[in-house]
C-alpha cells in the first residue's frame, strides 16, 4: 500500500516522512548515513581510498608522474583530479564522453584542492623549472545513492593522506633524475577539507546528506567546503531555491560539526589502523 | 581517461564473444544489456576476471542464462623450456613471451572464448595451453556456484518480511 503511493505520489509521501522531522530510511534531518572509509587498497596506486556514504561508494586512486612544471609557475607541481561517472554506478549515466554531472564535480573538486590549498604545490617541485611532481587523482563512482560531492572530497582526503612519493634527486653531472624507491615520504597535508551537503525541499527545509532519491525530489542543493580551523574553502549552490542569510549560516556551524566528526573520528583512527598495519608487515619484511 | 582506447574496445569485443552463447538472448527480444566492466587494479588475469565477473553479475540480475561463463588466463615464461603458467600475475604476464584467456562454459563444456597472442612456438603449445586453462575454469566452477547460492539465499532472507 505504502510503496504504490510512493510510485504515484513520491513527493507527497516524502512530505509525510518530513512533517514528522524524520526521513523514510529512519534518519533524522540533520543525520549523516554511516560512513565507511578503507585507505591504501589499491597496491598499483600512489595512495588510495575508497568511501562509503551510505550505499554511495567512490573510489579514489592516485598516481605520481613527472611533468615540467609551468612555465609561468617554474616552482610549482600540478593536482590534476578527474571524477568519471560511469554508467555501473546509476542507470542514469550513458557511456562515452563525461557528461555534465561529471565535470561539474570535477571543477568542483578542483576547486576545492585550490581554495583550501590542501597541498602547497611548491612541495611538490623537485628542481624549479626542470622537473615536478605531478598528482592525477582519478575519483570513480562505483555507486550513486546521492551526495556525490562529499563522497568526493573525503575519497580525495584520505587517497592524499595515504600518497607516499619517493625521493628524487637530480644527478648534476648526467641532469637526469634518480628516483630513491626504497626512501618514500608521505606527502603534507596542510588542511583538511571536508564538504557537507543539503538538499533543499519545498524552498524552506534543509536535509543533510540526501540520497538519489531525496536529490530528485529536492528544490535545490548546497555544499559547503570547510577545513578543520573553520575556514570556508568552497561554497557549491548550482540554483535552485534561494536561500536566507540566516539558513547560509545555520548550514555553515552545521558544517563545521561534520568535518570534526569526520576527521577526528574517522580518518585518523583509519589512518592510524593502516600504519600499523603497513610496520606490522614492514617488520615482517625487515 | 577517456573510454574507447584501442585495448579496451578489444577486450570489451571479447567480453561481448564469450557472454553471448551462454545468455538467453531471445527472452529478451526488444532490449539491450549493457555490461559494463571496471578494473580496478590489474594484478594479472584481468580479462579472465572480467569475463567470469561480467558472467556472475548477469546470472546476479536474474538474467536468463544457458551456463556461467568462467574466464582463465595463461602466459608463457619465455626460457630455455618455455612453460605455461595458470593465472599468471602481472609481473609474470609482463615477462611473458606470449599469453591467452580462455573461456568456458562449464556446464555445457563448451568454450565461449579464446583470445591470445605472442610467440608460442608449436601448435601443441598452444593445445596444451587451451587444455590447462580449461581445467583451471573447471576448478574454479564450484566456487562461483556456491556464491551465487549464498547470494540467492541472502535475497530470500532479506525479501522475507
Amino acid at each position: 500500500m505504502a510503496a504504490g503511493f510512493k510510485t504515484v505520489e513520491p513527493l507527497e509521501y516524502y512530505r509525510r516522512f518530513l512533517k514528522e522531522n524524520c526521513r523514510p530510511d529512519g534518519r533524522e534531518l540533520g543525520e549523516f548515513r554511516t560512513t565507511t572509509v578503507n585507505i591504501g587498497s589499491i597496491s598499483t596506486a600512489d595512495g588510495s581510498a575508497l568511501v562509503k556514504l551510505g550505499n554511495t561508494t567512490v573510489i579514489c586512486g592516485v598516481k605520481a608522474e613527472f611533468a615540467a612544471p609551468p612555465t609561468d609557475a617554474p616552482d610549482k607541481g600540478y593536482v590534476v583530479p578527474n571524477v568519471d561517472l560511469p554508467p555501473l554506478c546509476s542507470s542514469r549515466f550513458r557511456s562515452g564522453p563525461p557528461g555534465e554531472e561529471a565535470q561539474v564535480a570535477s571543477q568542483f573538486i578542483a576547486d576545492v584542492i585550490e581554495n583550501s590549498q590542501i597541498i602547497q604545490k611548491e612541495d611538490l617541485c623537485i628542481s624549479p623549472g626542470k622537473l615536478a611532481w605531478v598528482l592525477y587523482c582519478d575519483l570513480i563512482c562505483l555507486d550513486y545513492d546521492g551526495n556525490i560531492l562529499d563522497a568526493c572530497t573525503f575519497a580525495l582526503l584520505a587517497a592524499l593522506k595515504n600518497v607516499q612519493l619517493p625521493e628524487v634527486t637530480i644527478n648534476e653531472e648526467t641532469a637526469l633524475a634518480e628516483v630513491n624507491l626504497k626512501k618514500k615520504s608521505y606527502l603534507n597535508i596542510r588542511t583538511h577539507p571536508v564538504a557537507t551537503s543539503f538538499a533543499v525541499f519545498d524552498d524552506t527545509l534543509l536535509i543533510v546528506d540526501p540520497t538519489g532519491e531525496e536529490e530528485h525530489l529536492a528544490t535545490g542543493t548546497l555544499t559547503i567546503v570547510m577545513d578543520e580551523e573553520g575556514k570556508l574553502c568552497c561554497l557549491h549552490k548550482p540554483g535552485g531555491s534561494g536561500l536566507t542569510g540566516a539558513k547560509l549560516q545555520d548550514c555553515m556551524s552545521r558544517a563545521v560539526t561534520t568535518v570534526y566528526f569526520k576527521i577526528h573520528c574517522i580518518l585518523e583512527k583509519c589512518m592510524l589502523m593502516c600504519h600499523q598495519h603497513f610496520m606490522k608487515n614492514f617488520k615482517s619484511m625487515a | 581517461a577517456p573510454p574507447g582506447g584501442g585495448e579496451e574496445r578489444e577486450l570489451a569485443l571479447a567480453l561481448q564473444e564469450a557472454l553471448e552463447p551462454a545468455v538467453r538472448l531471445g527472452r529478451y527480444p526488444r532490449a539491450q544489456l549493457e555490461v559494463s566492466a571496471l578494473l580496478l587494479e590489474d594484478g594479472g588475469s584481468a580479462l579472465a576476471a572480467a569475463l567470469t565477473a561480467a558472467a556472475l553479475a548477469l546470472a546476479d540480475a536474474g538474467v536468463e542464462m544457458y551456463d556461467l561463463v568462467v574466464g582463465c588466463g595463461l602466459s608463457l615464461a619465455p626460457g630455455p623450456a618455455p612453460t605455461w603458467l595458470l593465472d599468471p600475475t602481472r609481473l609474470e604476464e609482463e615477462r611473458a613471451a606470449a599469453g591467452l584467456t580462455v573461456a568456458l562454459m562449464p556446464v555445457l563444456n563448451q568454450v565461449a572464448g579464446l583470445l591470445g597472442s605472442g610467440e608460442g612456438g608449436l601448435i601443441e603449445s598452444w593445445a596444451e595451453a587451451v587444455r590447462l586453462g580449461l581445467e583451471g575454469c573447471q576448478r574454479l566452477y564450484p566456487v562461483l556456484q556456491q556464491s551465487l547460492v549464498r547470494a540467492a539465499r541472502r535475497r530470500g532472507a532479506a525479501a522475507q518480511p
